[in-house]
This record gives structure tokens, C-alpha cells and sequence, in this order.
């Protein structure tokens, strides 16, 4: 089965903050977990964003094996298994991984699973007004990405 | 549980334009989305769209009319029925007429929810001149200036893909577009466009530019006469355009004579070389287009600076071509100016427009400045303004000298205000009206805008008493026994007859679109009284104003003012827009607010260490009229004599009545002395002045 995954383009990110809005309404998330965040140190903005590792360490931090890869490559985490330990979030390289204080529960990005499987973009994706968040796998990224950079 | 039913509409979290898909369920919005059919966003939306739903079922959010109960500032309010609301504000108009003419009454709005055209039909029906609105320093004042320099607005023709963008003073990406959207400039530049970027801070796009002129706040037009200068010098202008199309070229090539690169080098801090090279790529680089933003307009060169843009793109040969600044053609509705009933407004009437015999432009666009409507209330002078009806504006964080305004509006007898939320300028009123956002809106969108397009914006949803701010004027004007439609909607199949659509067709349809021509002028020349490009001015001179363009150095500056230079060593650039907030709206969203929490000023490290500001310390900002705190953010992007802050700051969480209006204000820091404006459109300076900064103490950080 053919993986996907989720890349954004930093130098074309614009700072606008639209793709952790869309993200927050989509997940019906508050104030607190940013499932996807851009950090402003203006002129970069530098996003965070779970990228869906092949051997993801948030996984491999888990004790009760509440995360796991999809056959998609999807990184899910089931939250019923969740014990709030907070191993993910502190394993994970990127800083991904949320904890959601209300429910004492880590949280993360599930790459809109929903959405995919009814054929529709990621939210994050669909409202990025600079085109720079990707979803596909892994060889597509690079030629979209020289093909994005290349200004023509 | 009824099904999700989606609805195609239009945003206004700004001045609006982007598609929707509302989804709604149960008779409530449960999430609202881009539509991928949409000409202007292309399926995109911004972080405020996006967060509608936590606007409009906000628990602080007004859905029922209210009255002021005691004092007028005791944050007091109790709930009435609308007849109650109409009635009270109907009587007391009536009154006043009676006594003191209907010109005692001032109506006013901010940036608005595309209600200009109603606003002004109830306006100018009232019999008042005094309508006060951003206008005279956002956008109306840029519509003003190319009227009698072109004849319309030009705006970037990006679909046809321009080959070199300026991007002046704007960042479309983050903020309020007026025409076009962010994202349709991004595909321009993405297929190669040259960007020349002209900003005092290094932001995003600077970053990408091909030229980035790091230019002194407030210096604009004194680097538009630097362009001018280099392209007639090395004769880089279009001959035959100049020839056929200009109206007094030589005495416009002998003003700007005057503006050789050393002279613009010292006003302005760019380079004299980087100047000569942009300048080259953009005469020479066909086509290309100029975009502008407000921070041109918000200085007392708003005009002459619209003048020179707007002539830089008539001698390159840009006007009206394909790629460049063009006129589009409108959709067949019938105008807001139509609608609005301008020619129903007496002679004599207009003849009161206050400050309309100084600010003539400001009165040929029908609106007046802020200032003349303080004095008013305030002195008297030259008659007293009694009574105001103020539409979603919140003048007290976003004009000019805050503290005046907030006096002002503190004593006018009569304020009625249309609004969401009690903001610091709502508190002031004796009667709020609840507003409907666009979600509960049924309007031809965009109709005012000069980019072509007409947009149905679909009500979705009615939340609880709140009305459409058109619904209000149409009840009020009718109790006024003015001449208005029974509904709304009957009042959109006249706005749209001349298309042979009724409101359903055209709501089924989407949009409507002018049918676009190019080099309209070879037919019909340009529409001003000479039928050319006027870079000297015949209105201006009629006026008796100097018909050319000039720069004039801010009032308050290191050169005006070197007096003031060791209590206030540098130069505020004030009004730094962000992304989340719509200047002084959406403090009060959870998903907004927690991307920005803090109002932000931006210090040069090297400035930061001179007074010992740290990261992420509150900062005091003063200038002579007042001082406010900010959180201090360092960056290396601006020039070190610079201090940018941003604009538009209160704080809903404040439940005090003034909601801390007046604490990270930056407008409180602003002058709106008549020196300080615009001398024929009155705007005021909101962007230069002179500062200083100083870390707070302890006990005195946060809000």
C-alpha cells in the first residue's frame, strides 16, 4: 500500500497561522494541543508538525503501545490505551506531540484520516493560502518540492 | 438529528471576498471551510474565517438590542425589545433635526461589513453630511487620489501574470487585501515575477523580494520621487504614453528634478544604488504592477504619494494593460453610489460637511476625519455634533489620538452603536444594536470593490436577535420615513436589476464578473477633467493647492523635530498588522488569541541592549502625548532608529467597561493635530511619530 505522509515547505510558510486554525476546528480542539503550530521568528516561520515517521519514536516511547503506524504510514494513537505519561511527547524529535490537559491525554496528528478516506485534502492543506503543505509520500515530496522552489 | 446541509457564501473577517462553505447542522454552524469555486480564494482561507464559529456563538457576544442604564459610563446595560431600540434612537433623530438640523447628527462606521451602501442611503437621506469612516486613511483616500490623477483605482492585474510586482507597504498574505487576496499575488510570484519589496522591516516577503528597500517609515513619496527620477533621467518611460496620455509632463520632469538620489538617499536611508536598480527593473520589466497598502496613506504625504505611484504606473506604460494596474470593468448592478442616494444629499447640506471647505478631497469622497468631529463635540466649533450612530468601529483603539476620541465619544449626548461584542467604544453608547456577522448576512458582496466582481453572501444561520446591520438601517430609515424596501432581500433584487437577476437567481449563481477591456482610455481617454493622466493636477490646482506632488517630511521626526530627539530618540512605526486580528476585532477568540496573546512591539536587539530590554520583557512605549506597554519581541529585520509596534490592542477579558482600552493602545501615542493630517483629505498619521522605549519594572508587566 502506497504511504503517505505530511511536509511543509518552510520557505514558502507565510506565518498566516490558517492551517492550526482549520486544524483546531476540524479536531474540535480548544486552547491548549496544537496538533500543528508555526513558530514566528519573523522573517521564518519555522512549523511543527508530526511527519509521520517510519519508525516513529513517539511509538517506540510508549509503554502501553497506544501508538502505532497505519498500513497507509499513518501514525495514530489510540486514545482508550493512552496512560497521560507524556513518553510520546518527550521522545517525539520535532515536538509534535500534544498533551491535552482537560483529558490527561497525549494527542496528535492523525493526518485527517477522516477526511483522506472520503477523498478530501487534510484540513491544514486545504485552508494553507501559500500552497505550502504537502501530503503524499515520501518520492512525490521531492519533486513537488523542486517543482515549488523553482518559481516558473 | 437533521442532516449537515452546506452552504456556499462569502467571508468578511476582513474586508472580505473569500469563499465559504458553511456547514450546519442543526441549524447551527459546525464548521465553515474554503470553496475551491471561488475566484478570489481558490479554496483557501485565512486563520480569521476559519474561526468564525468561535465569533458568533462567543458566550460574551450581544444578540439582543440593550439600553444604557445610569451613568454613561457604567458598563450598565439593560436587555430591550428592537422597537424599544428604534424607537428611542428614531425620537431622539427626529428631535434633533428639529432643533439643530439633521448635520447634529454624525454616522459613522470602520471598515465596515459591506454596508457602505446602506450606511450612506440612510446617511444622506437622514440629510447629514458627517459621515465618519476609516476612509479618509484606508483605502477611500487611495479611491479619492486616483480619481483626479486616472479617474479610478488601479488595481494589480495578477491573473494576467505580471513579470515584475511592487509589493509598497503591503503585506496581502497576512492582512486585509483590498481587491485581490494573498494567494492569487502568490501564484504571480510563483511563475517568476520579480518582486521588489518596499518596507521598513524585513518580513516575510522582503526576504523573497529581488530588491528590498529598507525605506524610513513615513518617507514613501520621497522614494516614489526617486523612481520618477531615475526613469526620467535614463528616459526608461513609455515616449509614446507620456506624449499622448500625460497631462504636464514638463513641469512634473522640472518638480522632480528636484529629487536627485542623493537628496532621496538622505530622506529615505535606501541606497542610492539599490533605488537606481529597482527602479530600472520596474520600468523595465513589462508588465508590471504596484500594490499598495495603507501604511502609503496614513501619513500627511497620503495623497501626493497616491499621485506618484499612481504616475509611476501611467509613465512606464502599466495602466490598463494586461499584467498591469488596470481599471475592471464592474459587474451590471447598479452602484453603491447609485443605492447610496449621493445626489439626494443637498448642496446646501453638503455645504456643512464639517472641515469640508479644508479637506476638500476627504468631501469629494464623501466622509469626513476624526478630528473635525471631536472638535465638534467637544467645542462646539463649528456647530455641535449631538448625536452618533457608529457601525462596527471602534474608534477609540484605531484613531488617532485615542484620548480624544475616547473624551469625545464620552460626551456626545446620543450614541447609538451596531456591534458583536461591548467594545471600550460600545460601552459609550446609550443604545446597542446587535449585528449579524456574515454568517447571517444576505448581500451582494464586494459590490463597492474595484477588482470586478460581484459575490453572493448567503445567509446561513440567524443567531439570536441580532440582525444584519442592513436589516437595522432599512427598519431605522423606514421609522425614519425615509424610502426604503420591505425586506432586505427586495432591496438586493433592486441593486441587482440591471443584471436581469433577482437575489435567488443570483445567489444560486455565485458571482457575477464584469466583462473586462483593456486600454480602455485609447477609446475613452481617462476619466479627468483634462481626459489624461493628470501629474499636475487641474482639481488640485482649482483647490488652490500646488497641482504637483511633493514630499513633505512627517511632522514629528528626527528632522522636523531634532528637539525632540533626547526624550524620544526614535522613530515609531506604528500599526504593525498580524494575521489573526482584524484591527481591534478578534482579542476575544479562543483560537485566535491564543496564537497572539500579547500585543507585540518590535525592538532592533542593538536598541534592546542599549536600555536593557530583554526577550519577551514588557516594554513602555511614549511618545509626547501618552505611554502604553507592550511585550517587547527583537528583531534584527528593522533598522535600530525604529521601533514597530502593533496597533488595535484591548483586552475583552477585562471586565472593567473600558476593557484596558487605553493600556497597550498604541493610539494613545498618535497625533491627529490638523499639521499632522493630510492638507486636502485629512489623513491622519498613524504610523510616524517619535518614541521612546523602557523596560517595565516587575510590579508593572502584563495587562
Amino acid at each position: 500500500m502506497e504511504k503517505v505522509s505530511l511536509m511543509i515547505v518552510a520557505d514558502d510558510c507565510t506565518g498566516c497561522h490558517a492551517c492550526e486554525v482549520a486544524c483546531k476546528q476540524e479536531h474540535g480542539i480548544g486552547v491548549g494541543p496544537r496538533l500543528i503550530r508555526v513558530i514566528e521568528n519573523s522573517p521564518v516561520y519555522i512549523p511543527v508538525y508530526c511527519h509521520h515517521c517510519a519508525k516513529p519514536p513517539c511509538g517506540d516511547a510508549c509503554p502501553v503501545e497506544a501508538i502505532t503506524r497505519n498500513g497507509q504510514g499513518i501514525v495514530l494513537i489510540n486514545e482508550e490505551l493512552c496512560i497521560g505519561c507524556r513518553a510520546c511527547v518527550d521522545a517525539c524529535p520535532f515536538g509534535a506531540m500534544q498533551y491535552d490537559e482537560d483529558r490527561d491525554l497525549a494527542v496528535k496528528c492523525g493526518l485527517c484520516i477522516d477526511r483522506l478516506q472520503a477523498g478530501e485534502e487534510p484540513a491544514c492543506k486545504k485552508a494553507c493560502p501559500s500552497h505550502c503543505i504537502l501530503v503524499g509520500d515520501m518520492k512525490g515530496f521531492s519533486e513537488e518540492i523542486d517543482r515549488r522552489l523553482a518559481r516558473r | 438529528m437533521s442532516e449537515l446541509k452546506k452552504i456556499r457564501t462569502i467571508c468578511r473577517s476582513c474586508h472580505g471576498g473569500c469563499g465559504v462553505i458553511a456547514h450546519v447542522k442543526d441549524g447551527r454552524v459546525v464548521k465553515v471551510e474554503g470553496d475551491p469555486e471561488s475566484p478570489i480564494s481558490r479554496g483557501t482561507l485565512c486563520s480569521k474565517g476559519l474561526a468564525i464559529t468561535q465569533l458568533a456563538y462567543h458566550p460574551d457576544r450581544i444578540i439582543h438590542p440593550m439600553k444604557k442604564v445610569g451613568d454613561k459610563l457604567s458598563g450598565n446595560w439593560e436587555r430591550i425589545t428592537w422597537d424599544e431600540a428604534l424607537d428611542t434612537i428614531c425620537n431622539r433623530f427626529k428631535e434633533l433635526i428639529q432643533d439643530h438640523g439633521p448635520e447634529s447628527i454624525v454616522v459613522g462606521q470602520g471598515t465596515g461589513r459591506d454596508y457602505e451602501s446602506h450606511l450612506y442611503r440612510f446617511a444622506n437621506l437622514l440629510g447629514t453630511p458627517n459621515v465618519l469612516t476609516a476612509g479618509h486613511m484606508c483605502y477611500v483616500s487611495r479611491v479619492g487620489a486616483t480619481l483626479v490623477t486616472c479617474g479610478n483605482l488601479p488595481v494589480c492585474d495578477y491573473e494576467a501574470d505580471p513579470r515584475c510586482i511592487v509589493m509598497w507597504g503591503c503585506n496581502p498574505q497576512w492582512t486585509n487585501p483590498d481587491e485581490y487576496k494573498g494567494e492569487v499575488f502568490w501564484r504571480a510570484y510563483k511563475r517568476g515575477a520579480t518582486l521588489i519589496v518596499i518596507d521598513p522591516r524585513r518580513g516575510f516577503l522582503a526576504d523573497k523580494a529581488d530588491h528590498w528597500l529598507q525605506v524610513r517609515p513615513g518617507t514613501d513619496a520621497a522614494l516614489a520621487m526617486g523612481f520618477h527620477h531615475v526613469i526620467i533621467e535614463e528616459e526608461l518611460y513609455d515616449r509614446e504614453f507620456v506624449q499622448n496620455y500625460i497631462h504636464g509632463w514638463d513641469a512634473f520632469v522640472e518638480r522632480v528634478k528636484g529629487y536627485h538620489l542623493d537628496r532621496v538617499e538622505e530622506i529615505t536611508w535606501v541606497d542610492r544604488e539599490q533605488i537606481r536598480e529597482a527602479a530600472r527593473a520596474y520600468a523595465s520589466t513589462r508588465p508590471a504592477c504596484i500594490n499598495w497598502g495603507v501604511p502609503t496613506e496614513q501619513t500627511l504625504n497620503c495623497t501626493d504619494c497616491t499621485r506618484l505611484l499612481t504616475g509611476l504606473m501611467a509613465v512606464t506604460g502599466n495602466l490598463d494593460v494586461p499584467g498591469g494596474n488596470v481599471f475592471y470593468v464592474p459587474p451590471p448592478t447598479r452602484t453603491v453610489t447609485e443605492f447610496a442616494r449621493h445626489r439626494d444629499l443637498s448642496p446646501e447640506q453638503r455645504s456643512k460637511r464639517l472641515g469640508g471647505d479644508q479637506y476638500k478631497m476627504a468631501s469629494r469622497v464623501a466622509l469626513i476625519t476624526p478630528k473635525v468631529a471631536w472638535d465638534a463635540i467637544l467645542t462646539g466649533t463649528p456647530y455641535p455634533l449631538k448625536a452618533g450612530l457608529l457601525c462596527g468601529t471602534n474608534p477609540v483603539t484605531t484613531r488617532a489620538n485615542a484620548r480624544e476620541a475616547y473624551e469625545a465619544l464620552s460626551k456626545i449626548d446620543f450614541l447609538a452603536v451596531m456591534d458583536f461584542f461591548l467594545t471600550p467604544t460600545a460601552e459609550l453608547a446609550d443604545i446597542f444594536l446587535p449585528a449579524g456577522t456574515w454568517l447571517e448576512q444576505n448581500h451582494v458582496a464586494d459590490n463597492w470593490k474595484r477588482h470586478g466582481y460581484a459575490l453572493a453572501r448567503q445567509k446561513v444561520v440567524e443567531i439570536g436577535e441580532a440582525w444584519q446591520d442592513h436589516k437595522i438601517f432599512l427598519e431605522l430609515g423606514k421609522r425614519m420615513g425615509q424610502e426604503w424596501w420591505d425586506t432586505v432581500e427586495d432591496a438586493l433584487d433592486y441593486l441587482l436589476e440591471p443584471s436581469g437577476l433577482t437575489w435567488d437567481e443570483f445567489r444560486a449563481k455565485g458571482f457575477l464578473r464584469g466583462q473586462m477591456t483593456y486600454r480602455k482610455y485609447l477609446d475613452k481617454g481617462f476619466s479627468t477633467p483634462t481626459g489624461k493622466v493628470e501629474l499636475l493636477s487641474t482639481t488640485l490646482e482649482k483647490w488652490g493647492r500646488d497641482p504637483l506632488p511633493a514630499y513633505t517630511e512627517p511632522p514629528e521626526s528626527p528632522i522636523s523635530r531634532p528637539d525632540f530627539l533626547e526624550h524620544y530618540p526614535y522613530i515609531l512605526n506604528a500599526g504593525l498588522r498580524t494575521p489573526t486580528f482584524f484591527h481591534s476585532a478578534n482579542r476575544m477568540i479562543p483560537w485566535l488569541r491564543e496564537i497572539r496573546p500579547d500585543p507585540i512591539v518590535e525592538i532592533h536587539p542593538d536598541t534592546a541592549k542599549k536600555h536593557g530590554i530583554r526577550e519577551g520583557q514588557w516594554v513602555w512605549i511614549e511618545s509626547p502625548r501618552g505611554k502604553v506597554r507592550q511585550r517587547a519581541r527583537l528583531n534584527h529585520g528593522i533598522d535600530a532608529r525604529v521601533i514597530v509596534a502593533e496597533h488595535g490592542w484591548w483586552f475583552p477579558e477585562n471586565k472593567d467597561p473600558g476593557h484596558g482600552w487605553d493600556t497597550a493602545n498604541i493610539n494613545i501615542l498618535t497625533d491627529n493635530s490638523h499639521e499632522s493630517m493630510d492638507p486636502v483629505m485629512g489623513s491622519t498619521n498613524l504610523r510616524v511619530l517619535l518614541c521612546a522605549v523602557s523596560p517595565c519594572k516587575d510590579h508593572e508587566e502584563g495587562m
